[in-house]
């Protein structure tokens, strides 16, 4: 192999990371991120020019995508997907006193106040047992003589009252006063104790993984190449365990999008998915299954000499035409690992199944020797492991290499010398010889001043770039990871890195992928991809010479730059299509489709969320054209010269051009509409925890006469599989109001607001402010002009003819939309422009003036009248209060919201622009009746203000929101 | 009460102090949380408007860079400016740099970027906060030489060079002498350019001897950067070649061979396989000893046994008296073809049929099976696949034949690979297949090790 024989100069400094005395921070390679392939001019031909002679100087272009974001590539899977802990979820959320020293903080008393209501039973159960025997819950008086028994009906009963945090007025009687003196230590401090400390221990590791989730390092997506050149499969975890493994057979085309063929054959595998690694094998079309791929478990067909007949012979040429593909693919799960053996034809046939006691952190395939895996784990062991040969362990050292790091996550890869491994932990690499397993090998790298690595750099990913086949990158080369930047490294330099790049990615880089080039002599796409979907790409070149940046580094849209290819939605649709877009990207691979007249590539990637999304990218070869702009010698100016006048420069913003962008084409649109018609299908999670809502406490305490009917509403709503409400039982027990405060002088119009509002009567309220009078009135000009608008609207579906789309609602909402106390609000609020202000006090009126602006005219805000087809049941909701305020269909949406609309219909609509332009200022109508005019919006009215409206409409909408939290009984 | 808190306090700071000093290895830094910590919203002020503008803007640049809108960066840039008069003092002194790196790289990229805008723009940032002066500088004149510009390259080295500014640290002290090593390298080139020129002189003594007193003070210029840069511990190859050759022609052997020595043993040097090969290739052009030269190897064989160089390495060792070099020559041949760049090596295949057929000829067959042994579990799979057998038949039939008499030797006249190569050579009635297969019959190790 040749070694390049002048590398770049650079000091070799040892000592620990962070030096930042060091010249080698920004000298090469670290020099500076871009300009690093400057290197020094060839000594040994003086005749030439002391000029580099090419680096740098073919400008490769960049890839360039067909689309502005990636697409959905198959339908979502039928289970819903509950995005996991958030840093809110977590952290205190109080003032901090420092904003500048801000750290992290997780709320513990939040948290651990969450986990006593949650699980109240385990928290207080066994203290419950124990204190059994000295208390009496309310039963029949029998255990009057015992004198240790303690009658707690009262207390409980106080207690019900009682609201734990935050209110001042919250009455203490003496009786509880008293238990909470005498018995607050004991119970308290058990609690606090035990489960305090286990809490927090969980909430330190769950804030850990949040910050880090070293899982899924890998990358849980891969490509199996098939038998044809545009064939191939892709290997993918999803389920909400995502512990179901699929085999999706995949056809490429040069020209069109890829097409998934037929439905995925799937593994359900008993743990979580968290890395799929593949590897086709060289040796494909063996002869002889056994002796040539030893995996099948036949050692003695294996072992023995093959049969020398001709026959023989010519049935092994044959068996070479059917057999023209395998592949094996290797699964980490936390505590297995697993390998499949993936043929042309027939379902993945399973080799071998490893378990392992300490959780799994990495898999890798031989790239040299098909079925030979290295495997590592958290105890600190790496195993070479072949289903032949079983297990070898090769190193096993539960301390980091070069300095003390908690982490016990290491991972190992092979090297050019298939005997050889790289051991990577947090600290550095480490090479590991498979014939000397005692031998402690050199570090190949180490976090620390060599590689001018910052204070507090660890490795994150360490990769071997080489390849069976033979690539125009020298097979010695390594990638190296950090949380700040990228490594090459050479095995045969250890500890001096050919080349650094910070990626400036704000999620930790677990996925990189190397490609072939796309074209021979082309420079080999380098990619990365960080936890949080960003993407980077690089361009490796270099044979025989150090590797080089043949470009610069470019970055890749993420699955969230698709957004604005979706349709809009109301906002919790459009909240739960942002979540699922923003799942962290846990799976990277990148297809070069063969025969492709112009390179191109395809790039798959997989969410957490199980979503795989493709996008098609192109290389286009000369960027110089691209740029437009003022003549450089302008900009210089305000670059050099002008560097501290900081006015001038903003007035040349505005012309800036972009060329290079790509716009939302039908098609794609299309594409992300079928995708999120199903998505909106999935049912929704169930919230993980509501709060306690129904007490057995009100049951128990009931009157006599309350019982029968009490079991008589239960028994009905269970016979009718609804919910049990709070009219089925008995009227509330008459509870104090809470403690009322000083009415701020006599007219208090807020508070009486407020009340108003709270128990849900605000139109109300605000028409009796007006006029109380004049409300009949109003009701009649709202039917009149509901009518007037239904006509208009059914005047113009005649003209559209799709009546036959819109005419049948499947299910009309059987519960009242707020939507219609929100135009009613709206519309008041417009018409008494004068009024309110007298009424209103004059701080909150700037409030409502700027509410009042964003708000539609009243005209489009009516347009939602004729949705109603129960307007009994509205009047229902806000007259009675103490009613159930969520209406109890499960799922409305689904069906109501988004039935499913044949492409003609979209098509014209399209292409309609009054009707669409009707639609588009009616956004409620429009949120209600169907998605399609929302869908069109995009096409014409990007811009329209209905993208905004949508979040406005938040709080009137949640009555009709699946996504609510269960439905319960309001006390 | 208060009081008692601050006390608590101070000693809660204090332990973690204690701690922090009794770690010196911080932990793990990632550069997200800060984002996390935001994202939960009520942390008080996020800082000042201004800190969030040009937090913002930084953004906006790296963005723009990445997608390689070069005009669109340049014009951030521009607002981004405005980080130099920033209040905090850190934010204020990184400025510079952070300003320089995307700035050189927007002139860098920016199509209607030229030397003159680069120029100006260096020129100008390397006056804007003096910590960053020598770097720049450095940057500047490599940037210049990239364009072929050497006078202007040289002549911002020499200025760097002379720049001074209070008390220099440690890390400006490496800087400035690897910016008199670039002008070292520079004076180099003018040397070497005189000495062409002086030798197509054909004449005239007092000219020659102007350019050779020249050149000769180019050479002290050079030589003398060059000596300092190479004694710090680092990967000096140019340098360290130009060097060299200066103090050849001046007849120097003796500094030259130190010279080499010292960047090929000195510990506190990478392992850096180049300066093994300039070392040996000196003593070659030296014509030093053979066993000189094998030392010299055998420890590159240690370090990168896939070097090229490995197969002239073996050569020398084949050519040796020693029975314990022909035995190394053996290994040397295995270990290049151990690794995976090299399976196709031919030459490499070539040295190792004939070689095998030396040593079983010379009854050292125990070599052989020495060093199989520790191959014999993989290089069936590796090297001798029946898929590989027809690759290499149909790709290089001269190569699939060495290995196929490699095989044989090796696995016995059963192996898949040989058999495969065998039949094929039959039919097309290759005349080498036939000794080749005698050959096997008769030595393979196999069937001795049964015998």
């Amino acid at each position: 192999m040749d070694f390049p024989d002048n590398l770049f100069p650079t000091f070799f400094l040892p000592g620990p990371p962070g030096l930042s005395d060091s010249p080698a921070s920004y000298l090469a390679p670290a020099w500076s991120d871009y300009m690093q392939l400057l290197k020094p001019p060839q000594t040994q031909d003086p005749s030439i020019n002391p000029q580099h002679e090419a680096s740098y100087v073919t400008k490769w272009g960049r890839w360039k995508s067909d689309t502005p974001g990636p697409l959905p590539f198959l339908l979502p899977g039928a289970d819903p997907w509950d995005p996991e802990l958030m840093s809110q979820d977590l952290l205190f959320r109080g003032r901090v006193k420092q904003p500048a020293r801000a750290k992290a903080t997780i709320d513990v008393i939040e948290q651990l106040n969450h986990f006593l209501w949650d699980h109240g039973d385990i928290a207080f159960g066994p203290l419950g047992m124990l204190l059994q025997e000295n208390f009496n819950l309310g039963e029949k008086k029998k255990s009057r003589k015992n004198k240790m028994v303690m009658n707690t009906e009262w207390l409980l009963r106080d207690l019900n009252g009682y609201q734990p945090k935050g209110c001042p007025w919250a009455h203490l009687s003496t009786r509880q006063r008293r238990f909470s003196l005498l018995g607050g230590t004991v119970l308290g401090e058990e609690v606090e104790n035990l489960l305090g400390g286990l809490l927090h221990e969980e909430l330190e590791t769950r804030w850990k993984r949040l910050l880090l989730d070293e899982a899924s390092t890998g990358g849980a997506l891969g490509w199996v190449p098939g038998a044809k050149p545009h064939h191939g499969q892709l290997v993918y975890p999803t389920g909400r365990a995502h512990d179901q493994l699929n085999f999706q057979k995949v056809k490429l085309s040069p020209t069109n999008e890829p097409q998934a063929l037929g439905d995925p054959s799937h593994i359900l595998l008993r743990g979580p998915v968290r890395q799929v690694v593949t590897r086709t094998i060289q040796g494909e079309g063996e002869t002889h299954k056994a002796a040539c791929f030893p995996l099948l478990g036949f050692p003695d067909v294996a072992s023995g000499a093959p049969c020398p007949h001709p026959s023989h012979e010519s049935i092994a040429c044959f068996r070479l035409t059917l057999i023209l593909s395998s592949a094996l693919v290797a699964v980490r799960s936390d505590h297995h690992c697993a390998l499949w053996k993936l043929e042309h034809r027939g379902p993945p046939e399973p080799l071998q199944v490893l378990e392992m006691e300490k959780e799994a952190t990495g898999i890798s395939l031989s790239p040299h020797l098909p079925g030979e895996l290295a495997v590592c784990t958290r105890s600190g062991a790496v195993c070479l492991w072949s289903p032949q040969h079983g297990l070898q362990q090769i190193h096993k050292d539960p301390e980091t290499f070069v300095f003390k790091d908690p982490s016990s996550w290491r991972w190992a890869d092979f090297t050019a010398h298939p005997r050889v491994l790289t051991v990577a932990d947090r600290t550095g690499l480490r090479f590991a010889d498979a014939r000397a397993p005692s031998d402690c090998g050199e570090l190949l790298f180490r976090v620390g001043a060599e590689a001018s690595c910052q204070r507090g750099e660890r490795v994150l990913l360490a990769q071997y770039l080489g390849t069976p086949d033979p690539l125009p990158l020298s097979p010695t080369l390594h990638l190296v990871c950090t949380q700040f930047s990228l490594y090459l490294l050479d095995e045969r330099l250890p500890l001096v890195p050919l080349l650094k790049w910070n990626h400036g990615l704000l999620s930790p880089p677990l996925l990189a992928q190397l490609l072939p080039p796309p074209y021979p002599e082309a420079p080999l796409p380098l990619l990365l991809g960080g936890l949080g979907g960003h993407l980077r790409m690089l361009h490796l070149s270099g044979s025989g010479r150090t590797p080089q940046l043949a470009a610069p580094p470019q970055s890749l849209p993420s699955l969230i730059d698709s957004l604005p290819g979706f349709p809009v939605l109301e906002p919790h649709g459009q909240q739960l299509l942002q979540e699922r877009l923003r799942a962290p990207l846990t799976g990277l691979a990148a297809v070069v489709p063969p025969g492709c007249p112009s390179p191109t590539m395809l790039l798959f990637q997989l969410s957490a969320a199980g979503d795989v999304f493709y996008q098609r990218l192109w290389l286009q070869p000369d960027t110089s054209s691209e740029s437009a702009g003022s003549p450089s010698t302008d900009h210089a100016e305000d670059l050099g010269l002008n560097s501290h006048s900081q006015t001038s420069a903003t007035s040349s913003l505005g012309t800036v051009s972009e060329p290079s962008a790509v716009s939302w084409k039908p098609r794609a649109v299309a594409c992300c509409r079928r995708w999120l018609k199903t998505l909106l299908q999935v049912p929704p999670t169930l919230p993980s925890w509501t709060p306690p809502t129904f007490s057995q406490h009100h049951l128990r305490w009931l009157k006599e006469e309350n019982k029968g009917k009490v079991q008589e509403g239960l028994r009905a709503a269970m016979a009718e599989g609804r919910l049990l409400l709070q009219g089925d039982l008995a009227p509330l027990p008459p509870s104090d109001p809470p403690p009322a405060h000083e009415p701020f002088g006599t007219e208090d119009k807020l508070s009486e607001r407020l009340e108003a509002s709270w128990e849900r009567k605000g139109a109300i309220w605000w028409d009796g402010q007006r006029d109380g009078s004049r409300l009949p009135r109003k009701r009649q000009s709202r039917e009149k002009r509901r009518t007037q608008l239904s006509s208009s609207f059914s005047s113009v579906r005649s003209t559209s003819d799709f009546s036959d789309v819109n005419s049948p609602l499947p299910h009309p909402p059987k519960t009242p939309s707020p939507l219609h106390r929100m135009s009613e609000t709206s519309q008041s609020l417009e018409l008494s422009q004068e009024l309110w202000v007298k009424n209103i006090p004059r701080e909150r009126r700037q409030t409502l003036r700027d509410y009042l602006a964003v708000l539609p005219s009243p005209d489009s805000g009516n347009c939602s009248i004729p949705q109603f087809q129960n307007p009994s049941s509205q009047s229902l909701s806000t007259s009675e209060p103490g009613k159930c305020s969520v209406p109890c269909s499960q799922n409305p949406r689904t069906q109501t919201l988004f039935s499913p609309l044949p492409e003609s219909y979209s098509a014209f609509y399209s292409q309609n622009p009054n009707s669409q332009s009707l639609y588009s200022q009616n956004p409620n109508s429009q949120s209600l009746y169907s998605p399609e005019p929302a869908f069109n919006s995009v096409f014409h009215s990007q811009n329209s203000s209905i993208q905004k409206l949508p979040s406005r409409h938040t709080p009137s909408l949640a009555g009709s929101q699946p996504l609510r939290k269960k439905p319960r009984m309001g006390f | 009460m208060d009081a008692f808190s601050e006390e608590l306090m101070g000693f809660v700071q204090k332990d973690n102090q204690v701690e922090a000093s009794k770690d010196p290895v911080p932990e793990i830094h990632l550069p997200w949380l800060s984002q996390h910590i935001q994202s939960t919203g009520s942390h008080g002020q996020k800082g000042t408007n201004f800190a969030q503008t040009t937090s913002i803007c930084l953004n906006f640049i790296q963005e723009a860079l990445l997608k390689h809108q070069w005009q669109r960066a340049s014009e951030f840039l521009q607002c981004y400016l405005q980080t130099l008069e920033d209040i905090n003092s850190q934010k204020r002194q990184m400025a510079p740099e952070i300003i320089w790196k995307l700035g050189s790289t927007i002139l860098y990229n920016h199509p209607k970027s030229n030397v003159e805008t680069f120029s100006a723009f260096a020129d100008r940032m390397k006056n804007i906060g003096v910590q960053n002066y020598l770097k720049i500088s450095l940057q500047h004149a490599l940037y210049l030489l990239h364009n072929g510009m050497v006078e202007d390259a040289y002549r911002n080295l020499n200025q760097a060079e002379s720049w001074r500014y209070g008390e220099m640290s440690a890390s400006q002290e490496k800087l400035i002498k690897l910016i008199q090593a670039y002008r070292g390298l520079l004076d180099y080139y003018t040397w070497s350019k005189k000495r062409t020129e002086v030798s197509s002189f054909d004449m005239d003594g007092f000219a020659t001897n102007a350019a050779t007193q020249d050149m000769h003070s180019y050479f002290r210029q050079a030589s003398v950067n060059l000596h300092e840069i190479i004694k710090i511990p680092g990967v000096w190859d140019t340098f360290v070649k130009s060097y060299v050759e200066m103090l050849e022609f001046y007849g120097d052997q003796d500094g030259a061979r130190q010279v080499l020595t010292d960047y090929a043993y000195d510990n506190n040097f990478p392992s850096n396989p180049n300066a093994h090969i300039y070392l040996y290739k000196f003593l070659k052009k030296e014509k030093a000893p053979e066993d000189k030269l094998i030392s010299v190897l055998k420890i590159l064989h240690q370090i990168v046994p896939s070097h090229k160089i490995m197969l002239e390495f073996h050569m020398l060792l084949k050519k040796s008296n020693k029975e314990e070099h022909h035995k190394l020559g053996l290994e040397v041949l295995l270990a290049i073809l151990d690794f995976s760049g090299c399976t196709e090596n031919i030459t490499a295949w070539s040295y190792l049929a004939k070689y095998l057929k030396q040593i079983i000829k010379g009854k050292h067959r125990e070599w052989v099976q020495e060093g199989w042994s520790s191959r014999k579990d993989w290089w069936p799979t590796f090297h001798f696949s029946y898929y590989l057998a027809k690759k290499n038949w149909k790709e290089n039939r001269i190569l699939a034949l060495k290995k196929a008499f490699t095989s044989g030797i090796l696995l016995g006249k059963g192996c898949k690979y040989f058999m495969y190569v065998s039949k094929q050579g039959h039919k097309i009635r290759e005349k080498s297949i036939k000794t080749m297969k005698k050959f096997v019959m008769k030595h393979n190790i196999l069937d001795s090790e049964e015998h």
